[in-house]
C-alpha cells in the first residue's frame, strides 16, 4: 500500500444541529487514505474550531467507516480518483442497563411520560398537570396496570377487572391513561397522585376507571391516542380498527349485545362476581369501527403531522391508510408477510412496520401503493412486535422482538442488497439497514441464546429523551437502558 | 447426444417456492408429559392442545401464552382436540378415554357475549330435539350408540357444556366443514369404531359396522357428501347420500396412521407407521401417485395447508416435521408437483415417540407441531 496515497473528501452532515455545521466554503479536502475514524473526527473538530471535541463517526455510501479509508475503498471497489462524499454524524453511544422493575407476570406494554415526552400536550378537558418526575406505565398479563417512578418505586396498581390480560396501555395525558386487553374493552382511567416528592413520604397513586368503551368483538391488541382531539385508535383481532372519543359526552351508546349484561343468568353472575371489587366506568360505544383488514389488526396510529389520518397494520399483510374524518380507506399496501406493529418516523416521512418474518419494512405512505419500499431493517431472529422512534432525532429507531432483544437502528446507515430485493419488496430497490446496537435482557446472562426467545420475548418498547429506552416482555421485567456519554 | 437428465421434468428449487415454515417462532410450555394433539382455531389466533396430563390447554398463537387450561381426566390422556370449524361460535371438542367433551372456553378473547350465546345455542339445540323425540316415540329404545349429556354444574361453570360417551376410547375427531356433523374413530370399538354424530340432534349413527380391518382414522370430503375411512391397509370412500362405497385406495402401506384430503377433493395424502408418505390422485389410480420415504421412524400425522398455500407436512417419531410443496392443478392433464422443502428438527424424541400431531395456520404458511411437553410454532 502506498502510505502517501491521498483522496479528496467532501464532508457533509444532515444533522439539524447548527453547532456541528461546517462553513459552506470548506470544499473538498485532500486527506491521506491511511486515516481512520479517530483522525477524521479530530479533523472535523478542528474545522468546527471546537474547544471540547465531539466524537464523530463517518458514513460513506451508507456504511460506517470501521477501517482505514484505503481498506474501505478496496473492500467496496471505490476508486481513489474520485471525490468521496463523507457524512459525519455524532458518534453513537452504546446503551447500558440502568434499572429493571420486576412484575408478577408477563408484561405486554410499557409507556413513559417525562418533561421531554410528547404527551404533555393537554387534552380538551385540560386535565393534564405539569410533571415533575418521569412516570413509567406498565400493563401486564395479570390484568393490571401499574405506575412506576424512574427509580423503580411502584406507585400504583389498578384493581382487578376481568382477570384477562391487558395487551396495550399508554398515557393520554399526565393524568389520564388508556388501556385495552383480551376482555375486548378499551378503558380510560384517571390517574392521581398523593404524597410529597423528594421528601420522606412515599408517593402513591390511584387509577380510577372513567370510561369503558365497548364495540370490539375480540381482543384489543394495540392503542394509540391523540390528546388534543380526544381520540383513541385501537387495533383488534376482530379485524377492525376502532376510533373512540375519550370524552363521555361524545361517545355513542355501547352495543348491548357485547356488554357483560348480555349474558344469561349464571354466566353473567359469575362475571360480576369476578370483578366485585371493581367499579366500572360509564359504558360507551365506538365513533366508528373501520373495516378493511381481513386479519387481526396489530397496530393503529395517528399520523404525527395530521391527526385526521391513520395507519393500521394487520396479519393480513397489509398497511392501510385511513381518512379518520370519513372512516374511508385511502390506500392499502400489500407486503409479503404478516405485519405485527407500526410506528411513524415523522421527520423521514416513513412508517416502520415489524413483520413475523424477522425484519422491519420501511414504507413511504406518500408514494404510490405499487411502489412498496425496498428498505428493510435486518438482524432480528424473531417476530418484531413493537418499535419506537428516537426522540428529536430523525434517523433513530428501536425495535422489540420475540427473539428476546431490542435493536437500535440508524437509518442513515443503509446499503444496497441484491438478495433482499427479490425476497421482500415488490418493485423495491432492495436497501438494507443493519442494527447499530443490540439490547439483550438483563435478566439472563448475556451470552445465553434461547430458541425462539423462549422465556425472554420482548413485547413492547419506548424511547424517551430523559428516561431512555424502556422495554418489557416475557421475563416479567421492565428494563431501562440509557445512552450515557462516556 | 442427449443428456437423459434433461428429458426429466425439472422440479423448481425450494428457494422459488417460498414462503414455507423454516424457523421455530414460538414454544408453548405448560403440559406435563407428552402432548398428543394440536388444533388451530378458525380465527388463527388460538392453538388448542391435549396431552397425557389429562388437560386441554388453549394458547395465544403469537406469544405462546397459555390462556385457558382444564383438566378433563385424572386417569386418561386427552388424545385429540379439534375446534369446531366456524367463526360464529367458539367450540372446542376434545376426547379423553370414551368421552368427547364440548367446551366454550370462557375468558378466552374470542368468546364475546354474542359468541358465547351462539355457542351455547349450538350445543343446547339437541337437548330439545332429544326430548321431543323421546316424547313422540313410545317404542322401547335400543341401547343407544352414544350417551349425550349435560355434565355436572361444576363442569358447566368451567365451560364444559356437553359430553358424549361412546363404547371405546376415541382417538380421532373429524369435523364436517359446516360444523353440524362430526365423526369419531375408536379403533378398538369393533362395530362401534366409526361413528357419525349430528350435533343439532344429539344423534349418533354407526354406518360402518362391518369394516374389513382395524379402523384408524376418518375424514369428510371438503365439499361433497363423501366420507373417507382408513383401516390399517386401505382407505375407503363412501357416498353418504347414496350410502354406497365409491373407491378403495391401496396405498401399499402396512399400517396407516393418518390421512388428509386436499381442499380440491381429488388428492389424498396418507401417512403410515411403516415410514411412508403416500400421495394419491383420485383421478389416476387406486395406487399411490407418489411414495415418499424420508423418515427413519413412523409417520404420525399428515396435513395439507387448507388456507391457500400449496404446502403439506408430515410429523414423525424420528422427531422431525417435513414440509413439502404440493401443487395441485385443475387441469386433468397435469399431475401434482411435489417438492420436499424443509426438515424441521429440534423435537426431542422420548420413549420412541416423536412428533405426534401437527396443524397448519388457517391463513399463513406457518405450521404447529408438538411432541413432549413443548410444542412449536414454525414461521417462514
Ligand atoms: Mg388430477
Amino acid at each position: 500500500m502506498d502510505k502517501t496515497a491521498q483522496i479528496r473528501i467532501q464532508l457533509e452532515s444532515r444533522d439539524p444541529d447548527v453547532t456541528i455545521k461546517l462553513p459552506e466554503n470548506t470544499g473538498p479536502i485532500l486527506v491521506s487514505t491511511g486515516l481512520r475514524r479517530i483522525a477524521l473526527s479530530t479533523l472535523v473538530n478542528n474545522l468546527l474550531e471546537n474547544e471540547k471535541p465531539i466524537p464523530f463517526e463517518f458514513l460513506i455510501n451508507g456504511q460506517f467507516l470501521r477501517t482505514t479509508i484505503d481498506e474501505f475503498l478496496t473492500a467496496n471497489g471505490i476508486s481513489s480518483e474520485v471525490t468521496l462524499s463523507v457524512e459525519y454524524v455524532r458518534a453513537l453511544i452504546p446503551p447500558s442497563h440502568v434499572v429493571s422493575f420486576e412484575h408478577e407476570d408477563w408484561i405486554s406494554a410499557v409507556d413513559v411520560v417525562s418533561q421531554t415526552s410528547s404527551v404533555l400536550l393537554q387534552d380538551q378537558d385540560g386535565t393534564s398537570s405539569p410533571i415533575k418526575d418521569p412516570r413509567i406505565l406498565s400493563a401486564s398479563y395479570d390484568g393490571l396496570i401499574r405506575m412506576w417512578s424512574k427509580s423503580s418505586d411502584l406507585l400504583a396498581v389498578s384493581k382487578p377487572t376481568s382477570g384477562q390480560p391487558i395487551n396495550a396501555a399508554c398515557f393520554l395525558t399526565t393524568s389520564k391513561i388508556v388501556s385495552a386487553g383480551s376482555d375486548r374493552v378499551v378503558r380510560v382511567w384517571k390517574y392521581e397522585e398523593n404524597g410529597v416528592t423528594g421528601g420522606s413520604m412515599q408517593v402513591s397513586g390511584t387509577f380510577t376507571p372513567i370510561l369503558d368503551l365497548y364495540g370490539h368483538r375480540s381482543s384489543v391488541d394495540s392503542i394509540s391516542v391523540h390528546a388534543p382531539s380526544s381520540r383513541i385508535l385501537s387495533g383488534s383481532s376482530d379485524h377492525t380498527v376502532g376510533l373512540w372519543s375519550t370524552r363521555k359526552s361524545e361517545g355513542p351508546q355501547p352495543p348491548d349485545s357485547l356488554l357483560p349484561s348480555a349474558l344469561p343468568g349464571a354466566a353473567k353472575r359469575r362475571k360480576l362476581e369476578q370483578s366485585a371489587a371493581f367499579q366500572p366506568g360509564p359504558q360507551r360505544g365506538p365513533l366508528s369501527l373501520l373495516k378493511r383488514h381481513t386479519g387481526p389488526v396489530s397496530g393503529a396510529i395517528f399520523s404525527a403531522k395530521d391527526s385526521t389520518v391513520g395507519y393500521s397494520t394487520s396479519w393480513d399483510q397489509t398497511l392501510v391508510t385511513w381518512d379518520l374524518v370519513t372512516g374511508a380507506e385511502v390506500s392499502t399496501r400489500r407486503l409479503l408477510n404478516p405485519l405485527l406493529c407500526v410506528t411513524e418516523m415523522p421527520d423521514l416521512g416513513l412508517l416502520a412496520t415489524g413483520t413475523s418474518a424477522r425484519h422491519i419494512a420501511m414504507i413511504d405512505p406518500r408514494v404510490d401503493v405499487r411502489d412498496v419500499t425496498g428498505l428493510t431493517l435486518r438482524g432480528h431472529a424473531g417476530a418484531i412486535v413493537s418499535a419506537a422512534a428516537e426522540p428529536e432525532k430523525p434517523w433513530g429507531l428501536v425495535s422489540a422482538s420475540h427473539d428476546g432483544t431490542c435493536r437500535i437502528w440508524d437509518l442513515r446507515s443503509v446499503r444496497m442488497d441484491g438478495k433482499s430485493a427479490s425476497g421482500l419488496a415488490v418493485g423495491g430497490t432492495g436497501q438494507v439497514c443493519e442494527s447499530v446496537y443490540v439490547i439483550r435482557r438483563e435478566s439472563i446472562a448475556n451470552d445465553e441464546r434461547k430458541v425462539a426467545g423462549d422465556g425472554i420475548k420482548v413485547f413492547s418498547v419506548f424511547w424517551d429523551k430523559e428516561v431512555g429506552i424502556g422495554s418489557a416482555g416475557e421475563d416479567k421485567r421492565v428494563q431501562i437502558d440509557q445512552m450515557v456519554p462516556r | 447426444n442427449i443428456d437423459p437428465e434433461s428429458l426429466l421434468p425439472k422440479l423448481p428449487s425450494p428457494d422459488e417456492l417460498r414462503p414455507f415454515p423454516t424457523t421455530c417462532a414460538t414454544l408453548f410450555r405448560g403440559h406435563e408429559g407428552k402432548v398428543r394433539s394440536v388444533s388451530v382455531d378458525a380465527t388463527g389466533t388460538l392453538l388448542a392442545s391435549g396431552g397425557d396430563d389429562g388437560t386441554v390447554r388453549i394458547w395465544d398463537i403469537l406469544t405462546g401464552r397459555n390462556v385457558w387450561t382444564k383438566k378433563l381426566s385424572s386417569e386418561e390422556a386427552v388424545d385429540v382436540v379439534r375446534w369446531r370449524p366456524s367463526t360464529d361460535t367458539c367450540i372446542l371438542s376434545a376426547a379423553a378415554g370414551e368421552t368427547i367433551f364440548f367446551i366454550i372456553p370462557q375468558g378466552v378473547h374470542t368468546v364475546n357475549p354474542e359468541i358465547e350465546i351462539a355457542s351455547r345455542a349450538i350445543l343446547d339445540a339437541g337437548f330439545g330435539y332429544e326430548a321431543q323425540r323421546a316424547a313422540s316415540n313410545s317404542e322401547p329404545r335400543k341401547e343407544p350408540a352414544a350417551t349425550w349429556s349435560r355434565p355436572l354444574s361444576k363442569l358447566v361453570d368451567n365451560g364444559i357444556m356437553l359430553t358424549i360417551t361412546v363404547r371405546a376410547p376415541v382417538k380421532v375427531i373429524s369435523w364436517h366443514r359446516r360444523g353440524d356433523y362430526f365423526a369419531t374413530v375408536s379403533p378398538k370399538g369393533q362395530s362401534h369404531a366409526v361413528a357419525i354424530h349430528t350435533l343439532s340432534k344429539h344423534l349418533t349413527q354407526l354406518p360402518f359396522r362391518k369394516l374389513k380391518g382395524l379402523p384408524q382414522t376418518a375424514q369428510f370430503h371438503p365439499s361433497k357428501p363423501i366420507f373417507f375411512v382408513a383401516t390399517q391397509r386401505s382407505v375407503r370412500s363412501y357416498d353418504l347420500a347414496k350410502q354406497e362405497l365409491v373407491k378403495i385406495l391401496k396405498p401399499g402401506a402396512r399400517w396407516i396412521s393418518s390421512i388428509d384430503i386436499h381442499a380440491g377433493g381429488d388428492n389424498v395424502i396418507i401417512g403410515s407407521y411403516d415410514r411412508r408418505l403416500l400421495w394419491h390422485d383420485l383421478d389416476l389410480s387406486v395406487r399411490p401417485y407418489k411414495t415418499l420415504r424420508y423418515h427413519d421412524k413412523a409417520i404420525r400425522a399428515v396435513k395439507y395447508h387448507h388456507g391457500g398455500f400449496p404446502l403439506f407436512a408430515d410429523a414423525s417419531d424420528d422427531g422431525t416435521v417435513q414440509i413439502f410443496h404440493g401443487k395441485v392443478v385443475d387441469d386433468l392433464m397435469e399431475n401434482a408437483t411435489i417438492v420436499p422443502l424443509k426438515v424441521l428438527k429440534g423435537h426431542a424424541v422420548k420413549g420412541a415417540l416423536g412428533v405426534l400431531d401437527l396443524d397448519w395456520h388457517p391463513k399463513h404458511p406457518c405450521s404447529l407441531s408438538e411432541n413432549s411437553s413443548v410444542h412449536k410454532h414454525y414461521a417462514p
